[in-house]
């Protein structure tokens, strides 16, 4: 039986809490976490390293709280889906009823890679309602761009407050819809400049043939091959279900390459294309999804003029 | 004259696909004298009478010496390939064989033959079948001092079809993007090449057709000179693995392959990274 404000909700229970001081936010976890340790439920916490230790030294010795490890795990959304719904399903299969989880996401990723992120927010509202999960994302309202902020509100169906309430954010955006909606890409500076290499309708193997004469050295050899392997995947889709010509245009920079594909089509139906692997391998679900695992940042952009794909290899965050 | 002429695939198993009889009777010439030259028995086998085939030799210095001595056979290609319309694929290799050890135990260093196969294959059912012993001879090739060009007309043929053969050799220089061929060591087959969506059903097939098996549940290919695979053609890996219970295991020195395989988590398919 599930827990607290959870309690009788099926499937995940999404929430942000949305601080503007450290008491406010102990406020909200500390006893959202206490009352999951003595439910008996996994009780999980995946806070950056200071609110971590904030956390930490507020909770009594021995308090039973897990604490992930920080590492990689937000380091690309559709890799923290597929490693999101391993855990759980692991904690499913030994019986929880219930999993809590306090995470946030680190700084750096509210800035140039933001979209993805946002998408990220809104699809697992989806992705994770195959599980008893009561969830809560912290925000710091002192340091997060208020266009972030509207977007956690779209995309959480409610906040929790230090007062023990937990109140719609009257905005909340289904993910069908969320997804769906056209979204502004932030041009990558290293786009000013003319792209080094601009190809029109060329095979995959001529596309890949490109990425790599496109590194400098700039970066790691695994990163210009994942680059490689996305790079392939995302013309291939252009070719077979996008509306040509499929342009293909790569910007070397100083710690990046930044590739877009741009095809005439109107890009995927699927409003999760690319954050959750299309199960029946239709319209190259697949593909965009290995793209999102292979690269540090990838932006889909849907305009009049057709659809774009955005990879980037190496450093994403560029000022904003 | 092939584009992946590496030392690891030069055993002497060449494909080539040609446009202009003229010039492939050229490449028969050099080839031929550098075999005589070896020390080789040489051998053309084409369609045709013998004299026919002789003249296709004209410029071959010492054909006329050579065709007394022996050291050069011209053979019509129902005489070699008796079978038919399809081949046979065992029953083929072991006329090679014969006529290997047969050159061997007459003196000579070995055997080379450009074979003009185009007749051989020319429909769909008997590509499949000459495919499959076109990778039965690499294998021999590979093993034995018999070294083949096979040679198909592109103007008859076109080149999907000629592709189907090609990448079944170490060395072509047709327009395929991957090989799969013979290897050496505890590996049983080598990959080169590319394997992306412009060639998986080409693979497929080529997997198919040369069926590679595992020892002890452990299918060791030699992917060192594959310088990308696709998720496509890894689940084409993931089925050969699965139809015969054996772990298709690929040596490789790319990082990204293991990265590709941990991700759609084919547990059939494990990836060696070295070097």
């Amino acid at each position: 039986m599930r827990t607290g404000a959870a309690a009788g909700h099926v499937g995940y229970y999404h929430e942000a809490v949305c601080y503007d001081s450290e008491e406010h936010l102990l406020a909200v976890v500390v006893p959202f976490l206490l009352a999951g340790v003595e439910a008996g439920e996994p009780t999980l916490v995946g806070l950056g390293e200071h609110n971590a230790e904030l956390v930490r030294r507020a909770l009594p010795a021995d308090s039973g709280v897990a604490f992930l490890p920080g590492g990689d795990l937000y380091a690309r959304p559709a890799a923290a889906i597929r490693a999101y719904r391993t855990l759980l399903a692991g904690h499913v299969a030994e019986g929880a009823e219930q999993i809590r989880i306090v995470g946030e996401l680190p700084a750096a990723v509210l800035g140039a890679t933001w979209d993805w992120w946002a998408r990220y927010e809104s699809a697992i509202n989806h992705a994770y309602d195959d599980f008893p999960l009561w969830s809560m994302c912290a925000y710091d309202t002192r340091t997060t761009a208020p266009q972030v902020l509207a977007d956690v509100a779209r995309t959480h169906p409610r906040t929790a407050r230090p007062d023990g309430s937990h109140v719609p954010t009257g905005c909340y955006t289904e993910p069908a819809s969320y997804l769906a909606e056209r979204r502004p890409v932030r041009l990558d500076p290293v786009q000013r400049a003319a792209p080094v290499l601009e190809l029109t309708d060329p095979t995959p193997a001529e596309a890949r043939a490109a990425v790599r004469a496109a590194d400098r050295g700039q970066l790691p050899a695994d990163e210009v091959e994942d680059l490689m392997v996305a790079v392939s995947e995302i013309v291939t889709n252009a070719l077979r279900h996008g509306d040509g010509p499929a342009r293909i245009r790569l910007w070397s920079g100083p710690d990046r390459i930044v590739v877009t594909v741009h095809d005439r089509g109107a890009g995927p139906k699927d409003p999760y294309a690319g954050l959750l692997p299309a199960g029946n391998g239709a319209s190259g679900g697949l593909g965009l999804w290995i793209s999102h695992q292979s690269c540090n940042h990838v932006a889909l952009h849907q305009d009049d003029g057709g659809f774009t794909v955005r990879l980037t290899a190496g450093n994403p965050h560029f000022p904003v | 004259m092939t584009s992946g002429s590496t030392p690891a695939t030069a055993y002497g198993h060449v494909c080539l696909a040609y446009d202009d009889p003229a010039g492939l009777d050229a490449w028969a010439v050099g080839y031929l004298a550098a075999g005589l030259a070896a020390g080789e028995r040489v051998a053309l086998i084409a369609p045709g009478a013998p004299d026919e085939l002789a003249r296709r030799l004209d410029r071959l210095p010492g054909r006329d010496a050579a065709l007394r001595q022996g050291a050069l056979r011209l053979l019509s290609v129902a005489q070699m390939y008796r079978s038919g319309g399809v081949v046979d694929p065992q029953a083929q290799v072991r006329v090679y064989d014969a006529a290997t050890e047969e050159a061997l135990a007459a003196g000579y260093t070995g055997l080379r033959v450009v074979a003009e196969a185009t007749t051989l294959v020319r429909t769909a059912a008997q590509r499949d079948t000459f495919a499959r012993y076109e990778h039965l001879m690499d294998h021999y090739i590979r093993r034995r001092p018999l070294s083949v060009t096979c040679a198909y007309d592109r103007r008859e043929l076109g080149g999907p079809a000629i592709a189907e053969l090609a990448c079944l050799h170490p060395e072509t220089n047709a327009e395929v993007l991957f090989r799969l061929h013979a290897a050496t060591g505890e590996t049983v087959v080598a990959l080169g090449g590319e394997l992306d969506p412009s060639n998986d059903r080409l693979f497929a097939a080529a997997l198919d057709r040369a069926d590679p098996r595992g020892v002890d549940g452990r299918l060791l290919v030699d992917a060192t000179g594959l310088r990308f695979v696709d998720h496509r053609n890894l689940l084409h890996l993931r089925d050969h693995a699965r139809r015969h219970g054996a772990d298709v295991v690929l040596r490789t020195s790319r990082s990204a392959v293991g990265r590709l395989v941990e991700l759609l988590d084919l547990p059939e398919v494990r990836v060696e990274v070295g070097r």
